[in-house]
Formats: structure tokens, sequence, C-alpha cells
């Protein structure tokens, strides 16, 4: 502990504090811990309490090829990756600093540690020594400091700018657009990254973010050589991971072979990895898990999962997580620029029932504020009820007492989603909504997710609650699929991510959910639990809540 | 016989000809769509007319076609949108996937079907002759997406004796045929058994037949030597359209299946808009159609004398 002392982050002990009044429990303490810089075994070991080992699975066995099934998309460049995986792909290739494992937990990666200041504005990463890359280059501050110019410059059109936009401005170009207002970019602010030594880099933030830590954790952050500009990765080919590329054919087969010389982690078991693409159809991998022709899959629709659970030697995995579904409308386009609509719709909203319709029960209500129970920050709020007197009436005071039809665009599988909008159609009907549900492939819909008035888009698991609003609401961002432009929200939103103290941030948390609610861009009706099917000749393996694959120690029986 | 046959090639290219026109037409009149649909829908405007310009889009559209044209028949297809590779890489692979499971499909198939449709055929209305119209009907009846579920409950969930996938990961693999096969007959040999034994049972009628009958001939030699050949002129023609059936009957199939084939890319290629690789597709199956047509106009005459003079 007195080693910790020196460096811990002086949050620490109110959190401690908080710990032992009951103010929060032992997993946000953990959490909240793990965020400032302390690692989980020590954070377990000031609870007094270590995290359950894996249940004993025997002794690991050397060798094998884990065969998974999943769709397999172009991996060509890493800061643009818009798909979870895609990540699971490369991430053992290259590695982010950071990993969220299975506790919903930020653990050290490629970076060793981390602390943030008081204000949380200067955070330093301390790297990981003796990594090599594939190509014998030594890992290090250059390659970090390289992917970070390269995410923040707006050219490379990473998501990992509205990720790390506490490391951002926002200048006038100097041009106009049509409309004659000036042309706005966003790039990375001066003096953001600083190069402390070979292994350390420290980041001077715009403003406090509370959730750099677990942003480094998320897909687009996998961190690549210094030498690579873009372009395709499979051809760069250079990693720290315990694998490398082998075989690659989109929408076919991505195998992955275990490199030959030692991983900075230790052993790793598996020769190969195997992502086996399936097609869209749910019956293919069913059908390849009972005759052994896969061992495990990105994950199961709830739907699948009691046939799953038929099959002899496969077992379902289930993982309880902020991933959702938003009906989110777009606030520049009609009828949607009328806030009474977007209140409309959403007080026509038996939110429990449709949880219990849609995905049987297995998550939570969701409140159109896109915070989840399992957040640390989230705020308990009264909850919404379905109130068709008052849709009805903020129809009429919009001009659409005569009833309104819309038309929602919607993704064919997973078939939840499609269900949720048939669900949410149902209920707008007494209030004179006739809801079309029009449903596309997941491609069409992903070409159009930012740009369609009116379509529902699932999100995935982020550690924080206010990551998401991060990426997704607040002003100008490149996820901001509703156009939502709410400086206040901004304001509060920035508030809250400077806050270290949990209490404290759920009490600003509360204010964000509420306006977030409020204003209406989203009808949001459950968190859904996530379903991974596995072999029983898997070991050491588990769904994570963001679907991630960590697979370096898993092996086969 | 050689003019009847140049006049069939001759057809068969005008034929393609207008498929490409339309086809051409359809998708890529307006080049502000292609530029679109190439560059993602958040392109800018001044990305696309670069790409435009830099691709030949700005030309008038005949030289555009013709250019269009004469890389199709060089086989150059343009690069797949959604495969990042030329059109070339992946098509050609894929349609070899579809011809073997074709190949087998049709080495089952017809010897199965024609034995079955003769044997029904050669004595109408008797016991044999319903039991296999019954069982062709059923199995007709039952479309692809039915049979393969249910092939599969009793291959691979019941016996487990047969790969529920046939994505053929690990290299070829004989027993991942199996099921997708068996699907694709049990559809097709129905049809092709009631086809073959109508004309059957329609030669069994004729005069001929009767003769060779009455002057004592014993009945095997009768089926053998005097009705089959022309009774197998009719199933010909039909077994030639199988081909066109089979090249988007595997559509189906090949989703069930996760079988990397022509149908499944077909698929892909349309869920995904990916332009080049519909068209390639689209050129391809008509390539087919017309060539079984015109090879199965050629065979008919071959068997059918009396259609030559025609």
């Amino acid at each position: 502990m007195t080693q910790e002392d020196k460096t811990t982050h002086p949050h620490i002990p109110e959190l401690v504090n908080q710990l032992k009044k009951g103010e929060i429990d032992r997993r946000q303490f953990v959490q909240s811990a793990a965020v400032l810089g302390v690692s989980a075994a020590a954070a377990y070991a000031m609870v007094g309490a270590m995290p359950r080992k894996a249940h004993a699975q025997g002794t690991p066995k050397f060798g094998g090829n884990l065969r998974v099934s999943m769709n397999v998309k172009d991996v060509s460049d890493p800061a643009t990756f818009d798909w979870g995986e895609k990540g699971n792909v490369v991430r053992h290739v290259v590695e982010p600093l950071v990993q969220v494992d299975k506790n919903n937990v930020a653990q050290p990666h490629l970076a060793e540690s981390w602390e943030a200041s008081g204000d949380l504005k200067t955070w330093t990463f301390n790297l990981r020594k003796g990594v090599k890359w594939s190509n014998g280059d030594e890992f290090g501050s250059d390659d970090v400091i390289a992917n970070f110019e390269r995410w923040l410059d707006p050219a490379t059109g990473s998501s990992n700018q509205g990720r790390f936009s506490a490391m951002t401005e926002t200048v006038d170009t100097g041009e106009k657009d049509e409309d004659g207002k000036a042309k706005m970019s966003t790039r990375m602010a001066p003096g953001v990254l600083e190069r402390v030594d070979a292994h350390t880099v420290r980041f001077n933030l715009t403003r406090a973010d509370l959730s750099l830590p677990e942003s480094m954790a998320d897909y687009p952050a996998l961190i690549t050589h210094r030498s690579f500009e873009g372009g395709d990765l499979k051809e760069n080919g250079i990693g720290t991971g315990a694998f490398s590329f082998d075989r690659f054919g989109i929408g076919e087969i991505a195998v992955l072979k275990k490199r030959a010389e030692a991983h900075w982690n230790g052993d790793v078991y598996l020769d190969k990895i195997t992502y086996v693409d399936n097609g869209d159809d749910p019956a293919a991998e069913i059908a390849a898990f009972a005759s052994g022709q896969i061992d495990t899959n990105y994950q199961s629709s709830v739907e699948q999962v009691p046939t799953l659970k038929k099959l002899p030697s496969i077992e379902v995995m289930q993982a309880i997580t902020a991933q959702t579904g938003v009906a989110r409308m777009k606030v520049t386009e009609a009828p949607f620029d009328d806030i009474r609509v977007r209140q409309a719709i959403q007080a026509c909203l038996d939110r429990p029932r449709i949880l219990e319709i849609v995905y049987s029960g297995l998550g939570a209500v969701g409140y159109d504020d896109h915070v989840a129970p399992v957040h640390p920050d989230h705020a308990e709020l009264p909850p919404l009820k379905q109130d068709y007197a008052k849709a009805k009436r903020l129809l009429a005071e919009a001009g659409h007492a005569n009833g309104l039809k819309i038309k929602i665009d919607c993704v064919a599988n997973p078939s939840w989603e499609q269900n949720t909008c048939k669900a949410i159609a149902e209920m707008l009907k007494p209030a004179g909504i006739d809801m079309e549900i029009n449903v596309m492939p997941g491609g069409t819909y992903w070409d159009r997710w930012k740009s369609t008035p009116f379509g529902f888009t699932a999100w995935s698991h982020r550690p924080l609650g206010v990551q998401v609003l991060n990426l997704a609401y607040r002003s100008g961002v490149a996820w901001n699929e509703t156009s939502y432009n709410n400086p206040m929200f901004d304001e509060l939103l920035n508030k809250a991510g400077g806050l270290a103290d949990v209490n404290e941030r759920r009490k600003v948390m509360a204010e964000v959910q509420g306006v977030l609610r409020d204003d209406a861009v989203i009808a949001q009706t459950f968190f859904r639990s996530v379903f991974v099917a596995r072999s029983t000749r898997v070991k050491n393996i588990y769904a994570h809540v963001a679907l991630e694959h960590h697979y370096n120690k898993t092996w086969l029986a | 016989m050689l003019i009847f046959t140049v006049k069939r090639l001759s057809l068969m290219i005008l034929t393609m000809l207008i498929v490409s026109l339309l086809l051409f037409v359809l998708l890529e009149l307006q080049p502000g769509n292609v530029a679109t649909k190439v560059l993602g829908p958040y392109s800018s405007e001044e990305q696309r007319t670069l790409w435009l310009e830099a691709n030949g889009y700005l030309e008038p559209v005949w030289t555009r076609y013709l250019s269009w044209l004469s890389g199709i028949l060089t086989g150059d297809f343009g690069d797949s949108i959604r495969f990042k590779v030329p059109v070339a890489d992946v098509l050609w692979p894929r349609l070899w996937n579809t011809a073997i499971l074709g190949f087998w499909t049709f080495a089952i198939l017809v010897p199965l079907s024609l034995t079955l449709g003769v044997l029904a055929g050669m004595r109408e209305g008797s016991a044999l002759d319903r039991a296999i119209s019954i069982t062709s009907i059923i199995t007709t009846s039952v479309p692809e997406f039915a049979s393969a579920v249910f092939l599969s409950a009793i291959f691979v969930f019941a016996l487990g004796v047969l790969p529920g996938t046939s994505g053929m990961t690990d290299g070829f693999d004989p027993l991942q045929l199996f099921l997708p096969v068996m699907v694709l007959i049990l559809y097709d040999v129905g049809y092709v058994t009631r086809m073959t034994r109508a004309s059957m049972a329609e030669v069994m009628t004729t005069p001929y037949i009767r003769t060779a009958v009455l002057k004592g001939l014993p009945f095997s030699r009768v089926v053998f030597r005097h009705a089959l050949r022309n009774a197998l002129i009719a199933p010909f023609t039909v077994i030639m359209l199988q081909v066109n059936w089979l090249l988007s009957g595997v559509i189906v199939v090949e989703f069930f299946f996760a079988y990397k084939g022509f149908g499944g890319l077909i698929l892909e290629a349309s869920l995904n808009q990916d332009i080049y690789l519909i068209e390639a597709c689209t050129m391809v199956a008509v390539f087919v159609a017309v060539s079984t047509q015109t090879l199965a106009d050629i065979g008919y005459t071959y068997l059918n004398p009396r259609i030559r003079l025609a």
C-alpha cells in the first residue's frame, strides 16, 4: 500500500470512506479506483476481497485452433472501425493501452499504469517496458503519440475524435459554407500530447475527462506501429499482439496464427484463431454448433438461447450490460424537429412491457437517457409512464391532431431490434401515430444511420455513463446521429465528466439524464443482456460486456 | 445445321447485348449514384466529382458504355465495394464453388429422375406410377428453405452425422456437400421425374409402340429400343432449363448452409449495393441462361430431326 500511496489519486481515501459508509458498493469502488489509476488487484485488496478466480478449469493446454462464428468485415484501419467485430479480429494483432475486463473494470494493458491530477485534466500514462513490435522495434511513447495525432486529425475520419474530445479544439477554417456561415473544423488542441520520456506520455486535456482510460479501451483505439499511416493494416502487419494475420477474406474467413516470439503477458495457449463468417442466417450458426464446426461465436440472440441450451456440450454465457437500442429522431428533420412530436412518442411507451415482450425481461428498463443501471454514475430518476392523454395533447399542439405517419429504418438482424420497433409501433397506434417499419440489411442501414430522419440504432456497451453521452449526444461529434445540439447539455456533461467523486457525479448526472430525457431525442426502452455460446471444450472464456474477444489466455481441452 | 447454329449464337449475343445495355442504363446512367455507392453517403460533393472525373464518368454515355462493355469482355469488372478486391477475384472462385455444387446435384438428379420418370411412365396408372407421382408432387411442393431445415434437423441435430454448415473453411470437404446437394435434389427431382413420366407416357400410347408390343417384342426391348429415345427429348430441354433454375435456386441453399458460392454472392452484392459485383453477377447469370438455352436448342434439333427442317 505504501507504494500505491505515493502515486494514488487524492480522491482515493474519499472513495474508501464512502465504501465504508455504504454510499457506494464494492463494484462501484473498484471501478472508480481503477479509473483513477489503482490497479484492480490493489483496489480489491483495499476492500478486503479478492476477485474470484475463474473457477478451476484444470491445467491450460497448449495448441489448437479456436473457431469463432462471426461476420468477417473489412479491417483495414483500426482508427475508422465502426463495428465491434472488426475490433475482435484485430485486437489479437494490435493492442489497446487499456482493456476493460469482464467485470466492467478498466485494466492496464499496453499502459502499465496511469495517474490523474486532482482536476482530472492532466493524465500521465506509464507505458509497459519491454514490449516488442513484431518487426523488432521497442514499443513506446512515439507509437502512442503517432496514433493520437492520426486519430485527432480530421482527415482520418476517426470516431476517436469524439472519444477524445477533451484533446481537441474547434477552429474557424476561414472558409464559408453555402449559407455564409463560417466552416468550423475540429483538430488536435496544441500542447495536448507531451512526451515525458520513451515510456511515459502525458495528456494535457482541455477539460476534465474522467473516462479517458475507458475511452482508450474502446475498439477504434487500438495502438498501431508508428509507421502505420492508414491504408491496410494487414499489409503493414506490425503488431504487439500474440497473433498475426494468416488468411483473410471479407465475408468468409479470418485466420490468426500465434506469433513465434513470446508475448509480453506470458503464455498464450492457442495456436490459431479462425473467424468463420456464417452469413446472417442464425440457423446456420446453430447448425454449425450442433455439428461441432465452431467453438464459440460473437453473440447469440435471445431467441436462440433456448435452442442452444438444448445442444449437448454447448453452454450459453451471459453478460449484463449497457447495450441498448435507441429509436433516435433527427432533430433537424420534420416532423422530429418539433419537440412535441418527440415527446408524444416518448409518452406512448410502456417500457417494462417492451422489455418483457421483446427480450423476455432479460435486461434493465431504459428511460430515454442512455445511462444504464450498470454504470457506476447512473442516477435513478422517476420512471417515465405511459400517458396517452399527454401524447394526444402534444400531437394536437404540434398540428397532428388527425394522426401522424412516420417511418423508422431498422436492421433485419438481430431480430430484437425490429421486434422493439414492432412493439413501439403498436404502442404508438392508440395515440394516432402510424409508424411504418422499414426493415433493411445491416450494411444498408449503417450506410445511412447518421442521416436518416428516424432510425433504430444499436449501441454497444461502454463502461461509464458519461462516455456514451460524449460519443452520441455532444454537439457536433462524429457519432451524433440525432444532430442533437444543446449547449446546456454539453456544459452539464463537461461538469459531470470532471467529477471524480461518484456521488457528486451522480448528482450532476441526474441533471444530464434529465435534460436528455426532456429533449426526447431518443426513445430508448431497455438495456439488454448479451449471450455468447461456447463449446464446453473451450476454457477460460467469458461473455464480455462489449462482446470483446480476449483470447490470449483461452485454451482448448 | 450450321446456319441454325450460327443463327442461335447470334441471337444469344444479341440478347446479352440488350441485357448489358439495360443493366448499364439501370445502374450507371446517373454517374452521381455510382459515386455515392462507391464512396459512401458521407462523401462530399467535391470528392464525388473528383472520383467521377478520375474514373471517366464525365465522358459521353456511349463512350462509357463501350468502355464498360470492353472491360467486361476482357474480364475487368471493376473493384467490389464490399470485398475491396477486383470483382473477378471473388466472382470466379465463388462460381467454381457453385459449379461443384451443381455438378453433384446433376450427377445424381439426372439419372435418378430419368429412371423414376421412365419407370412411372411406362405403365401409366400402375401402383408404381402412383407411388412415384405422389412422392414427386410432395417433394416438389416443399420449398428449399423448409427441406433444408427438415434435413438439418435429421442429419445434423438428431443423428449428428453431417456437418451443419458448408463453409469449407479448412479446404474442400465432400461431407459438407451432402446437405446442400440433397436439398437441391429433393426439390428438383420431382419436377424432372414428372416431366419424364409425362413424356414417356405419351410415347407409350403412340401407334408404333402398340405395333411393337403387338408383334410380340419383349416389354424391356420395347421400352429400351423403341420408346426411350423419343421419350427423352422433352426431359432434355427441361434438364437444360434446370441449370438456370440452379443458379438462382442456390441462393436459398447457400445462405442456409453458409456455402460460399455464386448464389450467396448475388445476395451479398444486392444487400450491400455492391454495384460492380451486381453487374458482373447479372452478366454471368445471363450468359449461363442464354448459353444453356442455345445448347438446349441445338441438342433438341439433334435429338429430333423433324425440327431441323423447321
